[in-house]
C-alpha cells in the first residue's frame, strides 16, 4: 500500500522539508488534500524559526548562548530569556516525575537541559503548524517525532522504532498519539549518564515513550533508557504516556496501554 | 543558512521515490516487490528547485528509456563530513541506492554514526512506503546531505 502518494482516499503528503538545526536534521512532512499554499510556506518558515531560536538560546556549543552563560555563572536565571526559565521548570517537573532518572542538574559543567530542549522545540514548532489548518503534520527531530492528525483521514501516523541491535532495521511499529521519543545507547555511543552515579549507564538497549507532548516524552525516554524497568511504572502512571523497553537480548517490556505492531517483513 | 533556499514545496518527492522502490539492501526474494511507483516526478535542478506551488504531479510512464542507468550525485556536506550518493534507475524507477563516497575526516564518533545511520536511511525510505509508516524513531543524523546528493544524481539522469 502506498501511503504518501495515494490520492483516492483524499490526503497526500504535500510538503517535505529538511532543516539543519540544533546540530542535527529536523524534517517536516505535511499532509492535506489541498496543494501547499504560500500561506503554508510562511507558516513553515515560522515553525522553522522556532527551532533556530531554541538553538540560539539553548546551544551549549555556542559560548555566548544564554544557556552557556548561565552555566558559566555569568548571568543568573532572572537574566535569562523567559524560555530558559520555562524549560528549566519543565525539566524540574520531569526530574520529579522520573524520581531523578532524568536530571539535567546532575551533569558535569552545570545544568544542561539539552535532553529536553530538542523535543520541546520540535513540539513548539509543530504547534505553529497547527495554526495553519493543515490536516496532518509530522516533525521528526532526528528520531523524535511530534505530530497531529495523520497521513489520511482517521489514520494516525505510524512510526517505526529502530532496532537497537541492528540499527538499519526496525524492531516494531507504534501509532503516534502526538509524540514518539526513543533513547538508546546506540545513538551516540553511550551518551546516557546515570544521574545517581554521574557515570555512563544504561539498563536498556532502547527506550521509547509515546504521549501527548514531545518535550516530556523525550525526557521520559531518557529516564527509561538509563533506569530500565524500574522506571516503567512511573511512565505507566502518567496519563496519556506509554513506554516500551527493549533489553539487550531484544526482548520487549511495555506499559499496558501501548499497542505495538510487528516490524514490517521487508525490513531486515 | 538561508531558510528559503532549503525549502522545497512539492519539489522533493525524490524522498518518496526512494521509498517507493526496492532498496539496494533488500534481500533477494524479499517482499519489497517493486509494486508501487510514486506518481510524482522529482524536480530536477539541484540545490535550488524552482518555487513551484503546484508541484505538477507528473506521471512517469512515458518517453523515458527503460535501460538501467547510474549516476553519482554531487559531493554534499552533511552533519559530520561529506558524502555522495550513487543511484541506479531503470526507466524512472530507482533500483539501487548506495553511498558512493563518504569522508568524515577520520572522526571516530562520526564514523560510528555513519555506520548506524546511512544504511538506515535506505531502509527508512523503504519502510515508509512498503509498511505504511511515516517516520522512524531512533537515531538518524544525515538525511539532508544524503537526499541532496541523491537529488543531484537523479537530475544528472534527467529525472
Amino acid at each position: 500500500m502506498s501511503s504518501e502518494t495515494t490520492t483516492q482516499q483524499g490526503w497526500r503528503r504535500i510538503l517535505h522539508h529538511d532543516e539543519l538545526v540544533m546540530g542535527t536534521v529536523v524534517t517536516f512532512d505535511l499532509y492535506d488534500d489541498a496543494e501547499a499554499s504560500s500561506g503554508l510556506e510562511s507558516m513553515l518558515l515560522d515553525a522553522i524559526r522556532v527551532l533556530h531560536e531554541a538553538d540560539r538560546v539553548f546551544s551549549t556549543y555556542q559560548a555566548d548562548s544564554p544557556i552557556s552563560r548561565l552555566r558559566r555563572g555569568e548571568i543568573d536565571l532572572d537574566q535569562c530569556p523567559a524560555p530558559v526559565r520555562d524549560v528549566l521548570e519543565l525539566c524540574e517537573r520531569a526530574r520529579d516525575i522520573t524520581h531523578g532518572w532524568f536530571d539535567p542538574w546532575s551533569l558535569a559543567g552545570g545544568v544542561d537541559p539539552t535532553g529536553y530542549v530538542k523535543g520541546w522545540a520540535a513540539q513548539r514548532s509543530l504547534d505553529v503548524l497547527r495554526r495553519s489548518g493543515v490536516r496532518g503534520a509530522l516533525v521528526n527531530a532526528a528520531g523524535d517525532t511530534a505530530s497531529f492528525g495523520g497521513p489520511l483521514p482517521g489514520a494516525p501516523f505510524r512510526i517505526g522504532i529502530v532496532d537497537p541491535q541492528q540499527t538499519q532495521a526496525l524492531a516494531c511499529v507504534v501509532e503516534s498519539p502526538g509524540a514518539v521519543a526513543t533513547s538508546g545507547t546506540y545513538e551516540r555511543g553511550g551518551h546516557l549518564i546515570d544521574p545517581h552515579t554521574g557515570r555512563p549507564a544504561s539498563r536498556a538497549a532502547s527506550a521509547t515513550v509515546t504521549g501527548p507532548d514531545l518535550g516530556l516524552a523525550d525526557a521520559l525516554a531518557t529516564a527509561l533508557a538509563v533506569g530500565g524497568r524500574e522506571v516503567l511504572p512511573l511512565v505507566e502512571g502518567l496519563d496519556g504516556f506509554e513506554g516500551l523497553l527493549i533489553d539487550f537480548d531484544g526482548d520487549f517490556e511495555m506499559t499496558t496501554g501501548l499497542r505495538v505492531a510487528p516490524a514490517p517483513k521487508t525490513i531486515r | 543558512m538561508g531558510l528559503a533556499g532549503l525549502l522545497s514545496f512539492n519539489s522533493s518527492p525524490v524522498k518518496l521515490s526512494l521509498g517507493a522502490l526496492p532498496a539496494a539492501t533488500a534481500p533477494p526474494g524479499s517482499t519489497a516487490a517493486p509494486t508501487t511507483t510514486t506518481t510524482t516526478k522529482p524536480v530536477s535542478g539541484g540545490s535550488t528547485p524552482p518555487p513551484t506551488t503546484a508541484g505538477a504531479p507528473t506521471t512517469t510512464t512515458t518517453a523515458v528509456p527503460t535501460a538501467s542507468r547510474s549516476a553519482t550525485g554531487a559531493m554534499t556536506n552533511y552533519s559530520f563530513g561529506i558524502l555522495s550518493v550513487k543511484v541506479t534507475v531503470s526507466g524512472t524507477k530507482i533500483t539501487n541506492i548506495s553511498i558512493a563516497s563518504i569522508d568524515d575526516g577520520g572522526n571516530p564518533r562520526s564514523a560510528y554514526i555513519d555506520q548506524a545511520s546511512l544504511p538506515l536511511l535506505e531502509q527508512q525510505a523503504l519502510a515508509a512506503q512498503s509498511a505504511n509508516i511515516q517516520g522512524v524513531s531512533g537515531a538518524s543524523y544525515t538525511t539532508a546531505g544524503f537526499e541532496q546528493s541523491l537529488q543531484s544524481a537523479l537530475s544528472k539522469l534527467g529525472l
